[in-house]
């Protein structure tokens, strides 16, 4: 059984004044004190709620998107909890990232060893704990979100990491956060979990990204195109071309979770987060060129169906549109993506690939499928 | 704040059948298009009657015709082009302005006993007539003497490509005392780019005429704002749109789309060009020295629209694609959309003017679609000649 590990002293949560635990209180000078505070927030104001400390738990944390979330978390003050296996480092120093910022954070943040999948022990420890506050940005079935809300009756919010690829496909784009979705998806897992946590009547925010990118990206989305920029190598793109997909930064993704915490305009809501222009395929293997300071990479089309790359993926992105509007995050959240296409792909560059860090090994055999037989018929 | 802060929770689960946005899951107005009564009985309410009636993409503008009343009564003067894709914007909106309770003239350019004058919209003008209007003719160039004198708080300018066909407008307009200048220019100016959207503020194409016409007004109106349109449909429109489809569909003939059938453009009902103008003009303030995209808040695939077509006629399509050229076609003859991602999103609007879509395709193609059979059109005898060609050359059999 897995053990829990607090590295240090479990604090007492703080009265939040606007969390639901205030109806165990009676006296109704807290209440008129919560009126009041309310009243008293400019329009528009980021919720004088939200800098209150809140006891934070994040389901996962140690790989993409919690790197970066927990850092911002920690920064404003929270007191944030990972809940991982363990099998990777629960810290690892950023690239670029100081010392002393580092050390601030390691030595804040707590850690709660244990497998998700283990739901009996994910509903004790998070019973035992308590906790105002879950991120759920591992969560992949519906199942493994129940203990949590079990766990904890009173919780202030949960936030979690959706997909845009719920969306239902459609010749009619952008995906807006209204648009139908696709019960048969492959991530039907996500949009049951949203289900759930609608059904549940917990105080629940959803944030579907699409291709997310930026340093220490595990999927090779970026990293596909600079292994192949950096070998000098010709990009296959499957049919057009002129698919049209869209990227979002990872740290702006970060923003994004931290923006709606304790935030009463993201109770109940949906929002697509990713980049604010899509890109076409062609144009994604030039802006990685651009990125990386590379020439003006050679595109070769192809025909997939003439082809059997049998278990392989010869290209990272679903063969078709996608991608999302961003509009009602902005408007409803004043999130406005801080990364454009060309300087986040840069960032990615200089902070990973470009310091000879990625995750996968390049492997070119499907390239190679390709351009054999677009040569062979070339000659 | 704009009007998504009431959107409550959407999670919708639909058949995998169901490819519309959630408009399709409320009960819509049935909009009987071709009456000539309807635009302007419905018109004279606010515009939000003509938008869906869904709690969470839609606002519901119920203030519409309070702002009317609070912008104060405008007397707007259209300068319209007597033919082509954008005729149809000024008909709707002189409509929707007098149903608003502002005055307006209405100036086509040309003859009024010319052809042009005996298509639509023209031929309907006395919509705009019977509900206050005024319709006038001639000569842009000499503008002030066809109007005889009368002043205008707004004058638009629904007809000039370049400087040398707006500038009379404009200097007259300000010589008269003008206080918004509006202008109908493209979205086809802006720069091609692989990262779409083309959003306001994008670069655009330096040679294009209406460039230099937004750049003068900027310099001479103090209040002005640019609309930046794609294509329409609506009833009354000039210039074929999904006509197009509907011509091969109902002939059971092949469509061909060049290329992949991928490229997205962009398809409003004129009814939502006409509401961004309307609310141009009656938040004066907040629209001035702006640019808007004047489109439908989605865009569509050139394949989506031959389907979506065919789906409102009840028929089946068949889709071949081909390169113009490879078989040596010239697109832009044979294809009556741009061959490439065509896209602008409307953002400013959304923005700026709080303004909403309320284009549904699926909707608005099934009245495209009864008024094309009403006047008879599916069984008018026609040439498919460019058609014939493409086919021929992609050896593709065609239904006799």
């Amino acid at each position: 059984m897995a053990k829990l590990v607090v590295l240090q002293p479990t604090k007492q949560p703080p009265i939040s004044l606007l969390s639901s635990s205030l109806s165990h209180f009676n006296g109704t000078k807290l209440c008129q004190i919560q009126y009041k505070r309310k009243v008293c927030q400019p329009k528009g104001a980021l919720h004088v709620a939200a800098s209150s400390t809140k006891k934070i738990l994040i389901m996962g944390g140690t790989r993409f998107i919690g790197v970066f979330m927990s850092r911002l978390l920690v920064k404003e003050g929270h007191q944030v909890t990972l809940f991982t296996r363990g099998k990777a480092p629960v810290t690892q120093q950023l690239p670029g990232e100081s010392d002393s910022d580092y050390s601030d954070f390691k030595s804040k943040i707590l850690h709660l060893k244990g497998d998700r999948q283990d739901f009996e022990f994910v509903k004790s420890s998070l019973s035992a704990e308590g906790f105002d506050v879950v991120y759920d940005i591992n969560g992949r079935e519906a199942v493994e979100v129940e203990p949590i809300l079990e766990a904890l009756p009173n919780l202030e919010q949960f936030i979690y990491c959706s997909s845009a690829g719920v969306y239902l496909k459609s010749d009619i784009l952008p995906h807006c956060e209204v648009d139908a979705v696709d019960p048969k998806s492959r991530h039907k897992g996500k949009l049951n979990t949203e289900s759930l946590l609608e059904k549940s009547g917990v105080n629940w925010t959803s944030l579907r990204p699409v291709y997310i990118y930026g340093p220490l990206n595990y999927n090779p989305v970026e990293e596909w195109f600079f292994h192949r920029l950096k070998a000098g190598r010709p990009i296959p793109i499957p049919n057009s071309g002129v698919q049209i997909t869209q990227l979002g930064h990872v740290k702006d993704l970060a923003t994004a979770f931290v923006r709606v915490l304790g935030n009463e305009k993201a109770s109940k809501q949906v929002f697509n987060i990713s980049g604010d222009k899509y890109v076409t395929f062609d144009g994604l293997a030039k802006a990685c060129a651009k990125a990386g300071g590379f020439p003006e990479p050679e595109i070769v089309h192809y025909n997939p169906k003439e082809f059997d790359f049998g278990k392989k993926k010869a290209f990272p992105f679903r063969d078709q549109h996608f991608f999302a509007s961003v509009e009602k995050a902005k408007h409803v959240l004043g999130l406005k993506p801080e990364f454009d296409l060309v300087e986040g792909l840069t960032d990615s560059y200089n902070l990973d690939f470009g310091r000879g860090t990625y995750r996968k090994e390049a492997d070119f055999s499907t390239d190679d499928m390709i351009l054999n037989k677009t040569f062979a018929l070339q000659s | 704040m704009a009007a998504l802060a009431s959107s409550s929770s959407s999670l919708l689960f639909t058949s995998p059948s169901s490819k519309l946005p959630s408009p399709s899951l409320y009960p819509l107005p049935r909009l009987s298009l071709p009456t000539s009564s309807f635009l302007s009985s419905s018109l004279s309410t606010s515009p939000s009657s003509l938008s869906y009636p869904t709690a969470s993409r839609r606002h519901s503008a119920s203030s519409f015709t309070v702002r009317a009343a609070a912008a104060g009564k405008k007397k707007v003067l259209i300068v319209n082009t007597n033919s082509g894709g954008h005729a149809v914007i000024g008909f709707y909106f002189a409509k929707q302005l007098l149903g608003s309770g502002h005055e307006v003239t209405i100036f086509t350019v040309g003859d009024e006993g010319s052809d042009k004058m005996k298509k639509p919209p023209f031929n309907r003008f006395s919509e705009i007539t019977s509900a206050g209007g005024k319709t006038v003719w001639g000569d842009p160039a000499d503008v002030g003497t066809v109007v005889a004198g009368a002043t205008f708080d707004v004058v638009l300018d629904n007809n000039g490509k370049d400087l040398d066909s707006v500038r009379p407008v404009i200097d007259w307009a300000k010589s008269a005392g003008a206080k918004q200048f509006l202008f109908i220019s493209s979205a086809g100016i802006y720069k091609p780019t692989d990262q779409p959207p083309h959003v306001e503020g994008d670069v655009v194409k330096a040679d294009a005429g209406h460039v230099g016409v937004e750049k003068y007004i900027a310099e001479v109106f103090s209040s002005w704002a640019i609309f930046r349109p794609q294509y329409m449909i609506g009833s009354g429109n000039n210039k074929d749109c999904e006509e197009w489809f509907f011509d091969r569909i109902v002939r059971n003939r092949p469509v061909p789309i060049p290329g992949s059938g991928m490229q997205l453009t962009n398809i409003a009902h004129v009814r939502d060009l006409s509401s961004m103008l309307t609310l141009a003009v009656e938040k004066s303030e907040a629209a001035s020295s702006n640019i808007f995209n004047c489109v439908s808040d989605r865009a569509v695939t050139l394949d989506g629209m031959a389907r979506l077509c065919a789906k409102a006629a009840g028929l089946p399509v068949e889709i071949v694609h081909y390169d113009p050229k490879a078989i040596g076609i010239d697109a832009k003859k044979a294809f009556p959309f741009r061959n490439m991602h065509f896209y602008a999103e409307p953002r400013a609007a959304k923005d700026i003017l709080g303004w909403e879509g309320t284009t549904n395709l699926a909707e608005d193609l099934k009245e495209r679609f009864e008024e094309y059979v009403k006047i008879g059109r599916d069984t008018k005898p026609m040439k498919f000649e460019i058609d014939d060609k493409i086919l021929e050359a992609l050896k593709v059999a065609v239904a006799v």
